[in-house]
């Protein structure tokens, strides 16, 4: 027998014994043992470090944090089981509160990237007057939130399992309709500490809302901009801060009635906005609309005959740095609308930050190209605005789409800045010098309605949403019951909100006068409203209108 | 003229609303809040919008 043979054979008999054995009846595995409740005696026998290895340091980080961190309740009967499972509590709870505080961090900075991009998208010679419109509406609405805004808003939303349960926060006023419930406003977080809400975890939930409300805000300055009187602004910020804003996201996020559509009516999980689309971006630019219809274009922005005239902004810089800036805020915006990062599907926020970037990338290359190809050239600020505009967009969708949806919806958002600033300018016939009507108005309401399109029924926050068992999903995945549930957020942003918007700035308007002087706007506004110069040492010189050199 | 705006915009959020108790089917309720949106949207540019335009600063 030649030595191939040999080795052939070999082969197959090895392989025979393979099979034989793989057939065998395997030997009956023996029973896991019986799990073994942990006492608390088991505690007392765990390591710790000696005292005397603690003196030398601990370069390697090995004996930092150990069972000898664990608080003890009780240091006559030592560590129990009780002591450990309160600790692992306290670390969830203590993860999300500094998630959630440090990206509303984020979002708070994101005032800086709208201040400079507004200006910047001005003329100098109101420099001084928008940087103070975007500064002080920090303020404005921040105390406007505090005294009464964020009663309204959470007053009533009834616990949150991610920041330790905030139950002060449980008393919500209703009408009785069509046999249901409707929420319509909280009434417990006066000053936070009416109803006792001085609490731990309302502070953390006030923090991030009130930053969200100031972002809304401070959209409205945009379009006002160059011919708003300073006092008025005061006022009508103060109001939306206080009123305009708290109540339509109480409707959404502070368990009234458009949250609990789907509880009551069968409409999806009802209104899913998840970070804000609607209720931070649509309600900011529906505002806005009423304020720019009210308040009337700036001189020389149209001809006699109706016709535009482009006014051109005084540093792209800062504008394009602006954008960078609200698109570095967005990453506490979306990801931390989760209120947490631990427990209930929180993980997600891996996948909610990736769509977040993508939509701004999707945005800023559909703008572009839009520009590039209706008027030859890539326009810089309409390249920003198509960048804030994808991110405005995903803002609503982004806990519940896949990133071929998050792609998709910021595209759509890129080509429709400039479809809708175009609609706006010329057919509205209303100025609104930095496009936020658009950004964050239309914009704002495609991101309410991509929800109700390309929701992937994926993701689970803690197996519900509003109350409703299941993941939210859209048209494109099975549920046309979402879509209507999203349609009617957005008949309620146009049909109420801005209504509500308009009768506030046409009050203003009547006691306070929303313009400025027509001698002041040809000024500029920085000496007859503020006082000072934003460039001082700048000589201004006057440019005519639609000039682009 | 702005005012019946107001009121064609608020109409059709009423319309909206009323849509969840008059019929409890997703096709007919989704038929009664585009009507609302396309209500509001009258109001807003066909209306409001319109009035403001008739004494534009630029018309003087």
């Amino acid at each position: 027998m030649t030595t191939v043979k040999k080795t052939i054979l070999a082969a197959i008999l090895a392989w025979g014994a393979c099979v034989a054995f793989a057939q065998a009846p395997a030997t009956p595995a023996a029973p896991p043992p019986a799990p073994k409740a942990i006492m608390d005696t088991d505690l007392k026998s765990v390591d710790t470090p000696k005292a005397d290895d603690r003196l030398k340091g601990d370069p390697g980080g090995t004996m930092t944090g150990t069972v000898a961190d664990v608080a003890v309740g009780d240091a006559k009967k030592g560590l129990t089981v009780a002591d450990v499972l309160n600790q692992v509590g306290q670390n969830k709870v203590a993860i999300n509160f500094i998630w959630t505080l440090v990206t509303g961090f984020l979002v708070m900075f994101m005032q800086a990237g709208f201040a400079i991009v507004e200006t910047g998208l001005c003329r100098a010679k109101n420099a001084n007057h928008t940087m103070m419109m975007n500064f002080m509406v920090y303020g404005v609405g921040m105390l406007a939130y505090y005294l009464i805004g964020f009663a309204i808003q959470m007053g009533g939303v009834g616990g949150n399992g991610n920041l330790g349960g905030v139950n002060p926060l449980n008393t919500e006023w209703s009408i009785n309709l069509f046999g249901k419930s409707f929420g319509l406003f909280g009434q417990h977080g006066l000053f936070l500490t009416q109803g006792g809400t001085y609490d731990v975890g309302v502070m953390v939930l006030f923090l991030f809302q009130m930053v969200f409300m100031d972002t809304a805000l401070t959209i409205v300055t945009g379009t006002c901009a160059e011919r708003w009187k300073y006092a008025a602004f005061i006022v009508a910020s103060f109001i939306m801060g206080a009123f305009t804003y708290p109540l339509f996201a109480n409707w959404a996020w502070g368990n009234g009635w458009l949250a609990n559509l789907g509880a009551n009516f069968g409409l999806g999980k009802g209104y899913a906005d998840f970070a804000g689309s609607g209720v931070v971006h649509a309600v900011g630019g529906l505002t806005a609309l009423a304020g720019g219809i009210i308040i009337g274009p700036r001189l020389g922005k149209y001809t006699r005959e109706g016709k535009p005239n482009a006014i051109i902004g005084h540093d792209i810089v800062i504008v394009l740095t602006g954008c960078f800036i609200l698109a570095f805020g967005w990453f506490g915006f979306n990801p931390g609308s989760t209120l947490g990062a631990s427990g209930n599907g929180n993980l997600r926020i891996g996948s909610i930050a990736v769509n977040t970037m993508l939509a701004g990338m999707t945005g800023g290359f559909g703008a572009m190209f839009y520009m590039w190809l209706r008027y030859g050239k890539p326009d810089a600020s309409m390249s920003g605005n198509g960048l804030l505009a994808g991110l405005v967009a995903i803002t609503a969708p982004s806990g519940f789409v896949d990133t071929i949806g998050a792609s998709i919806i910021g595209l759509i958002a890129g080509v429709l800045v400039c479809l809708s600033v175009e609609f706006v300018d010329k057919v509205m016939k209303v100025d609104d010098p930095v496009g936020a009507v658009s950004v964050h108005g239309t914009n704002g309401l495609w991101g309410v309605l991509s929800v109700g399109l390309f929701a992937d029924g994926k993701s689970n926050y803690g197996g519900s949403w509003n109350g409703v068992n299941g993941s939210v999903t859209g048209l494109f995945y099975g549920d046309a019951s979402q879509l209507v549930a999203q349609l009617i957020g957005i008949v309620t942003l146009i049909g109420f909100v801005f209504t509500f918007s308009f009768v506030i700035f046409w009050i203003v308007d009547k006691v306070v006068g929303h313009r400025v002087s027509a001698k002041a706007e040809l000024e500029g506004l920085d000496l007859p409203e503020m006082g000072q110069l934003g460039y001082p040492e700048f000589e201004l010189k006057a440019r005519p209108v639609g000039a682009n050199a | 003229m702005a005012l019946a705006g107001v009121v064609i915009t608020f109409l059709g959020f009423l319309i909206s609303v009323m849509s969840l108790g008059m019929t409890s089917s997703v096709g007919g309720r989704m038929v009664m809040v585009l009507i609302g949106i396309a209500v509001s949207l009258v109001g807003i540019i066909g209306v409001i919008n319109r009035a403001f335009l008739k004494n534009a600063i630029w018309r003087k």
